[in-house]
């Protein structure tokens, strides 16, 4: 369904929600769709699904690996010095 | 087209994609350890552990949602770093590079697995039972303001698998549809139609924790 036809305030919630993918693909003002000014669920839907992606793009590393794997690291490159190490399972 | 064959782990030179460069800022001391590491400085090689490590530890979890075997991964991830790191030209940030690489060797483990969201097209397909929602008649509670870090975490965690890694490679990671289309051998269309289900059911998993916070 095209981005246009998003415009059209005589929309179904369902065919407004089937624009919904590519209206976010085209960076599109969600809340200047017709359909968006008439109805709030649809309203509360977009903003949920900008505050999803907006928030998983702050999402930083948080969490370090055991110090086994940094272990198994450096087994694994003694075990064939100068050569690469194969691959080993978990220790 | 060069397709990202997970057969071929190593990283392709990715372009320095906007969201990649913001989040992968040059490391002060990182240049120097990459050049006495391809040079087989086992000291500088630890430096590029530590500086590294929770970034791609991470990236592991998230995709995979599995303690054991994302600490696997990233130890086979910083042995292949150590194997191709002479490969590495620049191109790009260093860190994409090697972030590129941990998401293959992710991919790739989970070929041999052969879970099948990642291995045919088909079962990448929309699925009615987790599509969205039409013609809500209630009015939901809103997420907005309302969504600490954890929580999101968790509700990733909880993720089918298959909608899982499309949004964190996309809307976590930074890659772009086209990128992702590629990695995980399926259509560009799929991958757009993987993230919108999985920022669905999202928003789903995230109400139904708000619901039970307020019976609780």
């Amino acid at each position: 369904m095209s981005v246009v036809r998003a415009m059209d305030k005589t929309m179904t919630c369902s065919e407004f929600q089937d624009t919904i993918p590519d209206l976010f693909e085209a960076h599109a003002d969600l809340n200047a769709q017709e359909h968006i000014k008439a109805c709030e669920n649809c309203a509360a839907l977009v903003r949920d699904l900008e505050y999803i992606a907006s928030q998983a793009k702050l999402l930083l590393p948080m969490h370090d690996p055991s110090p086994a794997v940094w272990n198994n690291i450096q087994q694994a490159l003694r075990h064939t010095p100068g050569e690469p190490p194969a691959p080993l399972g978990r220790k | 087209m060069e397709r990202f064959v997970l057969m071929n782990a190593g990283p392709t030179q990715p372009r320095p994609a906007n969201q990649h460069m913001r989040r992968n800022p040059p490391i002060a001391g990182e240049e120097e350890a990459i050049e006495k590491a391809r040079n087989g400085d086992a000291r500088a090689f630890e430096t590029l552990y530590a500086m590294h490590k929770r970034r791609v530890y991470s990236l592991c979890l998230r995709m995979l949602g599995n303690v054991a075997e994302a600490e696997d991964l990233t130890q086979e991830a910083f042995l292949q770093l150590y194997r191709k790191i002479g490969t590495f030209r620049g191109d790009s940030a260093f860190s994409t590079w090697l972030h590129r690489l941990a998401v293959n060797v992710v991919l790739m483990h989970l070929r041999r697995k052969g879970l099948p969201q990642v291995s045919l097209e088909e079962t990448l397909e929309p699925s009615q039972d987790d599509g969205p929602r039409k013609d809500i008649g209630a009015r939901d509670l809103t997420l907005s303001g309302s969504i600490d870090r954890v929580t999101l975490e968790r509700a990733i965690e909880n993720l089918p698998p298959g909608y899982r890694l499309v949004f964190v490679l996309h809307d976590v990671e930074g890659y772009e549809h086209n990128e992702i289309a590629e990695m995980l051998d399926c259509s560009i269309g799929n991958s757009k139609s993987q993230l919108h289900k999985a920022r669905m059911k999202l928003r789903d998993l995230l109400h139904t924790g708000q619901r039970k916070e307020q019976i609780a």
